[in-house]
């Protein structure tokens, strides 16, 4: 006999014989969620699954910044200059600024100069003139003169000790006897360190100007452009300057040897004569 | 009349060559030593007389304890020579003769001066039996700091250039 049941019973018994599956299945469930609780709240453990996942979205995020935010980050930049362009001026002046000023102003000043040479009355006539006879546009000519190149100074030098023998200048604006030492100098090293008997030093560029380097035997010759020296112009120069050692300076032995050492006592040409001539060849020469 | 000559100014590192020249021509003086690298150049005009000057275009040439390696290119056409030491540094005058020997090979027939500078850390007279031992024989012993004898040094150098021009 069985011991008698009541109503209750019956249904617990029941109950566990129908959810008997998912009592287990509930009761693995708690278990994983004690798991993952425990993980989230050690940092470690944490750290330990989550970081490469991380480290691989960030590595991903970086590969496609070009592609997905670039052209965002552009159009923004754009737009902020357009918007805020005094305050990009402020944040760049201090790099650029300085810079820019020396450029503008020395471009500003050799443009002034030419602007008061080519307004003159002379060459407004000329110009006028020139444009009449070709059929070209005024201000193309006169846009054109503006860049060609022009002497400034001329200096003849004692090629061993770099003393100035003489110098023709449109302006005193430095010690020349000290910068024919310091070229003379620059010369030495360079033809020195390269240890090459038969080349010489042809020309330094100086932002704006460029000074042309011509040897002869003892002497030799600079001549600071400005403008825009460009072969053509290159030509033309050295045409000037040997027409100058043909016509002077081969007249003249003390230019050409080394007089120390000579038999006959040689007089040297003076230096306000050397002057005169470089003047003469130089001062007018149009490159 | 003005004419120009070229003067070299050589010697070993830090004996004040740089230095003698500033206060030659500008009559100053900077405890704060910067090394010439290569050749720095400078031009004082001396007054030999009411009608005659003379333009000296000082050529500063970087210091080496080897004086055989100074550039030829560097010597060429100089018209007087200022070789330095330091008075307080054996080391600059232990070979004296023999730098000044090389030198004379590389520039011969032009006045030479020897100069022993920085005479305000050490009397000159303290040191005279060093010289007499090393047999070492100076023209002029300077302070560039105090000024000392500077202008001499290159007024005699001035007026030999003249004289012997």
């Amino acid at each position: 006999m069985y011991p008698k049941m009541d109503e209750k019973d019956r249904l617990e018994i029941l109950k566990d014989i129908l959810f008997a599956d998912e009592h287990e299945f509930e009761q693995r469930v708690s278990q994983r969620i004690e798991i993952l609780e425990q993980t989230i709240n050690e940092r470690k453990n944490l750290s330990e699954k989550v970081d490469p996942i991380i480290e691989h979205q960030i590595n991903e995020f970086k590969e496609s910044i070009p592609e997905t935010l670039g052209p965002a980050i552009t159009e923004t930049l754009k737009k902020e200059i357009r918007i805020n362009k005094d305050a990009v001026v402020d944040a760049l002046y201090p790099i650029l600024g300085k810079l820019v000023k020396k450029y503008v102003a020395q471009e500003m000043k050799l443009l002034s100069e030419k602007m008061n040479s080519q307004l003159s009355f002379l060459s407004f006539f000329k110009r006028k003139f020139k444009s009449g006879v070709t059929g070209q546009n005024e201000n193309e000519i006169m846009l054109g003169d503006l860049a060609t190149a022009s002497i400034q100074q001329v200096l003849l030098i004692e090629k061993d000790s770099g003393i100035l023998k003489a110098s023709y200048s449109k302006s005193d604006a430095m010690d020349e006897e000290m910068v024919s030492g310091m070229l003379t100098a620059i010369k030495s090293f360079v033809e020195d360190a390269f240890n090459q008997r038969n080349q010489e030093l042809e020309s330094i560029e100086y932002e704006l100007y460029e000074i042309h380097l011509q040897s002869f035997a003892t002497h030799y010759i600079a001549v600071v452009i400005s403008g825009n020296y460009m072969l053509s112009a290159k030509n033309k120069l050295q045409d000037i300057i040997f027409d100058f050692y043909h016509s002077f300076m081969a007249m003249n032995l003390d230019l050409v040897f080394e007089t120390k050492n000579a038999k006959k006592s040689i007089v040297p040409v003076p230096k306000s004569r050397i002057e005169r001539e470089l003047a003469k060849y130089f001062g007018n020469a149009k490159l | 009349m003005q004419s120009s000559k070229k003067i070299v100014v050589l010697g070993h590192f830090g004996v004040g060559k740089t230095s003698l020249i500033r206060r030659f021509v500008t009559d100053t003086f900077s405890d704060n030593y910067k090394v010439t690298i290569g050749v720095h150049i400078t031009k004082k005009v001396v007054e030999i007389s009411p009608d005659d000057t003379i333009s000296l275009i000082l050529w500063d040439l970087e210091g080496t304890d080897d004086i055989e390696s100074i550039r030829n290119a560097y010597l060429l056409g100089t018209h007087g020579v200022v070789f330095v030491f330091d008075i307080t540094r054996p080391s600059t005058f232990q070979h004296l003769n023999n730098d000044l020997k090389i030198v004379s090979s590389k520039i011969p027939n032009v006045p030479f001066l020897v100069v022993g500078n920085k005479t305000d850390l050490v009397a000159p007279s303290e040191l005279k039996s060093v010289f007499d031992e090393n047999n070492i024989s100076v023209d002029f012993f300077t302070s560039a700091k105090t000024g000392d004898a500077v202008n001499d040094l290159f007024s005699k150098l001035a007026n030999q250039l003249v004289s012997d021009a």
